[in-house]
């Protein structure tokens, strides 16, 4: 079987998979990173979302040959212990339900803040368009992504 | 209810890692040594350092029942919520009645979880009134301390053993709601942290030592059986470590989840099918026989007055049909569940709404008492009855034992669940109204065809079939001289469940947006009209329940006084609203605010005001009245239909779910109430739909009777 690294939450990691194995599986079932959900594997619920060199990232459409080389941040590695500017804000408006949707929706968040600082609430919307909460937390998505403006560096 | 047999007992000595693999707690360490605990019920366990960890009943699945029914336990226990670890309950002689759903969890669990944590207040209250040897009246607790009449000062974890030693009070004082200290106040969510730090274990996110992974190759029909495959391509997939055929279908078992699903599509080629008589169903034909039911034979499931002799003599006769569609469960997480079959028994980890079902049936699947199967309860990435079913747990236990006993993780994939969920029957709906020559509603006539969730569910017909498929159609609360609601069940092949909201969805949606109807035929405003024909009325009983007409009336006044109901609109702009007593328990009603412009519809707001008593955790309340909002907005565009005895609809694509951008602000008012705890997951998703319609009606002139809506008819 092949033979690839990739960065992982800072550590460089081998992994012997196919090429096609989507990143989202070597987390959850190679590294055993399960905090990275699986909702649809067709690329539209978001709940596989990682960052991929700083940039939100579907992990089910992103091949391990893709990953292969780059720097991939997991909701595991956000921060050491929650305190992350969007996590924080997250606790504080008190967003998740089931929880399920919630870390693919963060690391959607965290991207868009180093982004843009500030984002208006079209630039929230087009942010989660690709993502699907069927708690229906969205309200309290966007309060939270606005408590955390500017505080992403 | 939690059953009470053996609720009052004496557990000297813990048995450590309850759930084990499955603590979601941080603040539980792990092969800590087992140490002598207070627990005087199978609800809590005090530890010497102080600790507490309260066990819950019932399925977390988002709806805060590890926050709500903790928060009970800790109120009467006088307990710092900061040392309160939450653990989920195991079926078995303690937990006989897990069973998650129909908005029950405070309700059910409110008494008997109060008296649980009162029992262990006293008891340790008791023991340091003794260590100080003053009177026990002259104690008091508070945050974990128990507090005597000098400065004595002891906290819980001091009195561990002296209190396990006491005898149980049979009947412990309850707390007054007025010395609440949590209870009634804004808690966040016990497991906010663990969530957004993805340490939660969810069913999907169990990982046991040696853990394999299948896929289920299945009939798209249900009534589909695999006639002849060869695995040999399936085998050449790299991880690709078995295939075995199961009862409902073949598993590839493999070292991860993407082999077992590439292997599954390699099967799929070489496989061919029987797929029996499920082939032929198809949403147009049923809709044709539902059409027929509408004016057949039906069911009574109200009858009060005359209501076709009243609508012969009536001066108009209005007439509509309203159509509502399948719909799929969609939650985020797939169906899944983890078996490992041991010599002396099997344990599984599973996210289920029905752990005992789950224990018995996967008991029965593999030759085994149900004591020997342990179920171990994962958080659920959303329920909404789906995972009421026990279909995927049963049949991750049947793969297990074919695949020589795991532990195997069967996982199902975003097709596999919109085609093999325990769909959401559609119904078609007559209604009719006689209006005397005055305008006065004199006769209302209901008919819902469709076929049948309870049906389907315990696989036969029963008595209160008609009553359960009529919920929200019988208890229109409007004081109508002459009201008949019946039901004309229709035959339909594939497996049906409820969802949030159960049948009252459909059934309020017609009846709602009907009434709203009514209101514009005879120049009335929908809200006058409402309020008219709830009169005076106090306690009326429908069918099994009983409702309070007052307190309808109230939050009804309430969302249209905050919505700001009856004030002027700029052109396109429109509200509409709508209204329910949730089985006669939760009195919910909603005002929306839309828009509609070029062939757009946009919900800008949605008022909400509710009255399901007591409130144990407004935070709570809150998220599940937006949740429920948005999860009935949703179902205003999405639909399964079925082609040749398969969904056509396999992923979000084709099932539009409410995305955050279409979201519209959701204001909750709460009105007060000395009654006990009632519910709320459900109640306020019937009024989204109907309140949205009936706002488009008010801002456009045209009315939609039909969901999925077509906006290209406005
Ligand atoms: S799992 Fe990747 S978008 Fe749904
Ligand atoms: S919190 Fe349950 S799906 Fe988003």
């Amino acid at each position: 079987m092949p033979s690839y690294q990739l960065t992982v939450n800072g550590r460089t990691r081998t992994v012997d998979a196919e090429a096609d194995t989507p990143l989202l599986w070597i987390l959850r079932d190679t590294l055993g990173l399960t905090g990275t959900k699986f909702g649809c594997g067709q690329g539209v619920c978001g709940s596989c979302t990682v960052h991929v060199d700083g940039k939100a990232q579907k992990s089910c459409q992103t091949s391990l040959k893709e990953a292969a080389g780059h720097s991939i941040v997991t909701i595991e590695g956000l921060s050491k212990d929650g305190s992350h500017p969007v996590q924080k804000a997250w606790i504080t408006e008190d967003v998740a339900q089931c929880g399920y949707c919630q870390p693919g929706m963060i690391m959607s968040a965290a991207a868009l803040l180093k982004r843009k600082a500030h984002p208006s609430d079209g630039d929230i919307d087009e942010a989660f368009a690709d993502h699907v909460c069927r708690c229906g937390t969205y309200p309290r998505v966007r309060k939270a992504v606005k408590r955390a403006a500017g505080g992403v560096k | 209810m939690t059953d009470r047999r053996d609720f009052l007992k004496i557990a000297g000595v813990a048995g450590a890692g309850l759930v084990l693999g499955l603590r979601l707690d941080a603040k539980t360490r792990p092969g800590a040594a087992a140490a002598p605990e207070f627990a005087p019920n199978a609800f809590l366990a005090v530890r010497p350092d102080g600790t507490v960890r309260i066990t819950v009943p019932k399925t977390e699945m988002g709806q805060g029942v590890r926050t709500a029914l903790p928060l009970v336990v800790a109120e009467e226990m006088d307990l710092d919520w900061a040392k309160v670890e939450v653990i989920n309950a195991n079926p078995g002689p303690d937990f006989k009645s897990m069973q998650t759903g129909g908005s029950t969890s405070v309700s059910s669990t409110w008494g008997t979880l109060r008296k649980a944590g009162a029992t262990a207040r006293e008891m340790l209250k008791a023991a340091a009134a003794a260590r100080w040897n003053v009177d026990l009246k002259s104690c008091r607790t508070e945050k974990g301390f128990v507090l005597g009449p000098g400065n004595q000062k002891l906290g819980y974890g001091a009195l561990v053993e002296a209190a396990a030693k006491l005898p149980v009070p049979k009947d412990p004082s309850l707390k007054s709601p007025r010395d609440y200290r949590l209870l009634g106040k804004r808690t966040p969510r016990f497991d906010g942290p663990d969530i957004v730090t993805g340490k939660a274990i969810f069913g999907l996110d169990v990982r046991r030592p040696g853990q394999r992974f299948a896929a289920v190759l299945r009939s798209t029909v249900c009534t589909g059986r695999p006639m002849a495959w060869d695995a040999g391509k399936a085998l050449e997939v790299p991880g690709v470590v078995d295939v075995v055929k199961v009862p409902t279908g073949i598993a590839v078992i493999a070292t991860n989840t993407w082999a077992a699903l590439k292997g599954r599509e390699r099967l799929a080629a070489d496989t061919t099918w029987e797929l029996g008589s499920a082939q032929d169903f198809n949403s147009a034909d049923l809709e044709t026989f539902m059409r027929e039911a509408l004016t057949g034979p039906g069911e009574e499931a109200r009858k009060q007055g005359d209501a076709e002799k009243a609508l012969v003599a009536a001066a108009k006769v209005l007439e509509a049909e309203y159509s509502f569609p399948y719909q799929a469960h969609a939650t985020v997480e797939p169906m899944n569940a983890t078996v490992q079959i041991r010599p002396e028994g099997a344990e599984m980890w599973t996210g289920s709404q029905s752990p005992n079902k789950a224990q018995a049936t996967a008991a029965a699947a593999l030759g085994l008492k149900p004591e020997q199967v342990k179920v171990n309860v994962a958080l659920i990435g959303g329920g909404f009855g789906r995972r009421l079913g026990t279909d995927f747990s049963t049949e991750a236990a049947q793969v297990a034992k074919a695949a020589g006993g795991g532990p195997i993780q069967v996982v199902w994939d975003r097709e596999d669940d919109f085609r093999h969920d325990l769909h959401h029957p559609a119904t078609l709906h007559r209604l009719r109204a006689g209006l005397d020559a005055s305008g006065a509603l004199t006769a209302w006539a209901h008919r819902i065809a469709g076929p049948s969730i309870l049906h389907s569910w315990v696989g036969q017909k029963t008595p209160s079939q008609v009553l359960a498929e009529a919920n929200g159609a019988l208890d229109i609360p409007y004081a109508i001289p002459a009201i008949r609601v019946d039901y004309a069940e229709v035959a339909a092949p594939t497996p049906l469940g409820w969802w949030r909201g159960i049948e009252i969805v459909p059934n309020v949606f017609a009846r709602e947006c009907f009434f709203d109807e009514v209101a514009h035929a005879v120049g009335k405003d929908p809200l006058q009209l409402r309020l008219d024909l709830l009169g005076n009325q106090g306690l009326v009983k429908f069918g099994r329940d009983e409702a309070d007409i007052r307190r309808l009336k109230k939050v009804l006044q309430v969302a249209a006084e905050k919505a700001g109901w009856g004030r002027k609109l700029p052109a396109g702009r429109g509200l509409g609203l709508a209204c329910h007593a949730y089985d006669g328990r939760t009195y919910a009603a909603e005002v929306a605010e839309v828009s509609v412009e070029k062939g757009q519809l946009r919900i800008h707001k949605v008022t909400c005001a509710v009255d399901c008593g007591f409130v144990v955790n407004p935070a709570g309340l809150e998220a599940q009245v937006e949740g429920g909002i948005a999860f009935g907005l949703s179902a205003l565009f999405t639909q399964i239909t079925w082609e040749k005895g398969h969904t056509v609809q396999t992923g979000y694509q084709e099932f539009p779910l409410l995305r955050l951008g279409d979201m519209p602000e959701v204001e909750t008012h709460v009105v007060q109430s000395a009654e006990a705890p009632s519910g709320i997951g459900e109640p306020p998703v019937p009024l989204a739909i109907p309140a949205v319609l009936n706002a488009v009606f008010a801002a456009t002139g045209k009315r939609i009777r039909k969901v999925p809506v077509d906006l290209s008819a406005i």
